[in-house]
């Protein structure tokens, strides 16, 4: 078994970036307009958002305004970053009510495979309960197809709890999806 | 039947469904103040004869979809209701007196409801129902018409200040209602 260690390193900005260890040095910080043209590269992939709810991006403009718009105002969202501190993906955490987030990430297809997606969720997991101490539940929903993803939820220690059919609408197709859940009395591996 | 959408019976006929009315408050009252009916429900015991009232007529006169659940003699033994999620998923609950457990009154209310509501609403994809881990009888009501028992979901709801286990069970219009 891995053994789970990650550094936090404090940094300039008010929130911290933290850091790990191998298979590969990951490290999750707050994204800044500036990080639009890397954000472009997988925002614009059709093999990246295909599970996602949303379209591909086809402009510059568009990346900037979801920026501005979304990233910076989120509640808990982290640009996946490796060793040159350049943004591949990004990870959030968004509350579902009171006691539950939800867990979503999205990397570059030229990253996939590498277990970077893996140690980002494992990063996360080890940090956002004692950041959130009322979360009562961290859980994900997966496009029952999209077993990749799957495998990284299952790699960290999240429970599959059941396929909830014809669950979400994405893209117009009503989608069956696989519900995983994390607890604050789980240990995530 | 005089208002085929609103009135809804099963054969041999042992209950319907219509809509409640103010007048059903006092047969209301007989579940709605049972701290046993309400333990793995949102809402506490009623307390009085006009909370009673205020709550048929804030509440329940105006949801969406409400059916009470009646004997031959028209009175009402608990009610049935169908609520909103998103566009495509609705959410179904009941409640019954206690005097009436175990009788299958509820197996034959949700199996009626389950039978119409896809015509009466087909932008339905899916029909789900959320049970408490603990109300066993209850999701042995779901699992005899048919619905499928798809998991466990940990920690998923606050109910009266705790947070529950939850068994999500789905039924959907190309399942078949046993």
């Amino acid at each position: 078994m891995e053994i789970d260690s990650c550094t936090i390193i404090k940094s300039e900005k008010p929130q911290t970036s933290v850091s790990s260890s191998p298979p590969e040095k990951v490290h999750l910080r707050p994204m800044t307009i500036s990080d639009v043209d890397d954000f472009m590269v997988w925002a614009t992939d059709t093999d990246v958002t295909r599970y996602c709810t949303w379209e591909p991006y086809t402009s510059r403009e568009a990346g900037i305004a979801f920026i501005n718009d979304v990233v910076l105002p989120h509640p808990w969202l982290r640009a996946i970053c490796l060793e040159n501190d350049r943004p591949i993906g990004s990870i959030s955490v968004t509350p579902v009510d009171k006691i539950r987030g939800e867990i979503g990430y999205v990397i570059g297809s030229k990253y996939w495979g590498k277990g970077i997606a893996t140690e980002a969720v494992r990063l996360v997991a080890a940090e956002i309960f004692k950041e959130k101490p009322e979360m009562e539940r961290l859980e994900a929903l997966v496009d029952v197809d999209n077993v990749g993803s799957q495998k990284v939820l299952e790699k960290v220690g999240f429970k599959r709890e059941g396929v909830m059919r014809k669950f979400m609408c994405l893209k117009g197709n009503v989608r069956d999806m696989v519900m995983f859940s994390l607890l604050p009395s789980d240990s995530s591996h | 039947m005089e208002t085929p959408q609103n009135m809804i019976s099963s054969s041999p006929g042992r209950i319907y469904l219509r809509p409640m009315i103010l007048s059903d408050v006092d047969d209301y009252m007989v579940w709605a103040t049972d701290s046993k009916v309400a333990r793995f429900c949102t809402w506490e015991p009623c307390t009085s004869r006009d909370e009673a009232i205020k709550y048929i007529t804030d509440k329940v006169l105006t949801h969406p979809w409400l059916r009470a659940i009646c004997l031959e003699d028209d009175r009402p033994i608990g009610y049935i209701l169908i609520m909103p999620v998103d566009d495509i998923r609705k959410e179904i609950g009941y409640v019954l007196a206690r005097k009436y457990w175990g009788k299958g009154f509820a197996t034959e209310a949700v199996r009626l409801v389950t039978a119409e509501i896809f015509k009466e609403m087909p932008e339905i994809e899916r029909l789900e129902a959320l049970v408490d881990v603990e109300n066993v009888g209850s999701q042995r009501v779901l699992e005899k018409v048919g619905f499928t028992r798809e998991g466990l979901m940990r920690k998923f709801i606050c109910i009266k200040g705790s947070v529950r286990d939850t068994v999500m069970f789905s039924f959907l219009p190309s399942d078949i209602l046993k």
